[in-house]
């Protein structure tokens, strides 16, 4: 089974056909080569997935495809601002060493923009809570609290 | 993965209509959390998915007399409800410690306990709460108390058609504290036990005591024989002990991934000795 869905991707209004059994995710990275957004475990475990819908944070591996029509999507591609200038979350990642091999990256950031829209001002252990749905091999999170916390304050 | 059809009905009846055509290989979804990586593990592979999402009639939470959560209601908005927070604070304990952010996003209530997972953590709440559920068909709407619903691991009382409309809790009066309480490998991780307690105090006498745990049996379980014991009494850690020791006995706890049944079986007696005196603290902390 086949249908037309029409959303909106990271600003801009789009439509494709997609199959019913597709999840989200695939059609981000198949269908609009939006490859940003990783697949990890494909399960709900480890947040590589992670995307905003109507600005609220959810696993795309898990998200039929079907529900996002009339929504609107934001992945990490969509943070960028004018001119490639990286996001204020995205910088502070990168100066703050919240990367290493960077496969968590996307899902992390897209977990702290939704904490951060909700709450610009979040606690140690309110921060914490926001990122408990992504994984991370490489950093030991610690310089990923780091960097969310500076970017909490560099946006206010 | 196995293809399905994904069909989005926008009433009850359109949802009936789809799953008798099906002869059994259609399936309700909800948030999809526990149904998609399900498919996606081949535990199940039906030719089409129902979507409940569209159904607004069974979404929401309102409060009359009794306390009313449509079945769609999303975790998230359980959390984020300052009246439940307040007034049903073990459910919303449980709520805030469900899975992680992005599945308490989409996941719904009703979806946790369809699921019927001896884990869920939706069950002990309602459970001392004796919340009923609504389940609504082709053939008509029935209420039946939540203690009833659970029939085993992934089995309920509700047949092929049937859906899980509404969550009822009548609020518990005075005097009355509550607490849910969790062990689990980390803080976002299913159970390894679960418990919640439910208590009517007159002084130090309980007056109504209700405790439930979970993840120690086939079904999320009411602890009848100890919550007899104990009201009537004036509590004491004599006694606490002694219903520790009774639930230990009536647990049937199993080994898996996550823990040894030996462990379950203590902790099931910790947690709901820990689980009354937290009730009992927040009964007067609210007076
Ligand atoms: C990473 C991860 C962590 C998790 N952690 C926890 C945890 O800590 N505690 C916990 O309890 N659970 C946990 N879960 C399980 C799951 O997220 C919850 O059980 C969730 O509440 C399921 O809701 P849903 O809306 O996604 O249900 P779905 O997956 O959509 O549905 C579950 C089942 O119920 C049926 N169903 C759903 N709604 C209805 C209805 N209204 N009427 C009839 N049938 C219906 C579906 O057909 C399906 O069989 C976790 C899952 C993941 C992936
Ligand atoms: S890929 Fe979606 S949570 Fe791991
Ligand atoms: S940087 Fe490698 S997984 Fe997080």
């Amino acid at each position: 089974m086949k249908k037309i869905i029409d959303f909106t991707l990271n600003g801009r209004e789009v439509s494709a056909e997609v199959e019913s059994h597709k999840m989200l995710l695939q059609v981000l990275r198949d269908t609009f080569q939006l490859t940003g957004t990783k697949d990890g475990c494909g399960q709900g475990e480890c947040g590589a997935c992670t995307v905003l819908v109507d600005g609220i944070s959810i696993n795309s591996c898990l998200y039929p495809a079907f529900e996002v029509d009339g929504k609107s999507v934001t992945t990490i591609e969509g943070l960028v601002g004018e001119g490639n200038k990286l996001h204020p979350i995205q910088e502070a990642f990168v100066e703050n060493g919240g990367i290493q091999c960077g496969f968590c990256t996307p899902g992390m950031i897209m977990s702290a923009k939704a904490l951060l829209d909700e709450n610009p001002d979040p606690t140690d252990e309110e921060l914490k809570k926001g990122i408990s749905g992504n994984l991370c091999r490489c950093t030991g999170y610690v310089q990923i609290v780091d960097s969310i916390r500076k970017a909490a304050k560099s946006l206010k | 993965m196995k293809k399905f059809d994904y069909f989005q009905p926008e009433t009850l009846k359109d949802a009936y209509s789809l799953i008798e055509k099906s002869n059994g290989s259609y399936i309700y979804i909800a948030g999809g959390t526990d149904l998609i990586a399900n498919i996606k593990n081949r535990l199940i592979q039906p030719d089409a998915l129902i979507s409940l999402r569209r159904i607004k009639e069974i979404s929401g939470i309102t409060q009359n007399k009794d306390l009313t959560l449509g079945s769609m209601t999303l975790l998230r908005d359980i959390e984020k409800d300052s009246h439940i927070g307040q007034n049903y604070p073990a459910l919303a304990q449980a709520v805030k410690i469900l899975a992680t952010p992005q599945i308490r996003n989409v996941a719904t209530i009703g979806g946790n306990l369809c699921n019927s997972a001896p884990s869920a953590d939706c069950a002990p709440p309602l459970l001392v709460l004796e919340a009923s559920v609504t389940l609504e068909g082709p053939g008509g709407q029935r209420s039946i108390a939540i203690e009833d619903f659970f029939m085993g691991p992934g089995q309920t009382c509700m047949n092929m058609s049937e859906i899980l409309t509404r969550i009822r809790i009548t609020p518990p009066g005075e005097n009355t504290g509550m607490a849910f309480l969790k062990v689990g490998r980390v803080s976002t991780d299913i159970a390894i036990v679960n418990a919640a307690a439910c208590l009517t105090m007159e002084k130090n006498v309980c007056r109504k005591c209700r405790l439930s745990v979970g993840a120690v049996a086939p079904v999320p379980l009411r602890l009848r024989s100890v919550e007899k014991m104990i009201e009537g009494q004036e509590i004491s850690p004599e006694l606490l002990n002694r219903a520790g020791k009774m639930v230990e006995e009536e647990v049937k706890p199993i080994t898996d991934v996550r823990s040894t049944s030996g462990y379950r079986r203590i902790m099931s007696g910790v947690l709901i000795k820990r689980a009354i005196e937290e009730a009992i603290r927040r009964m007067e902390q609210n007076k």
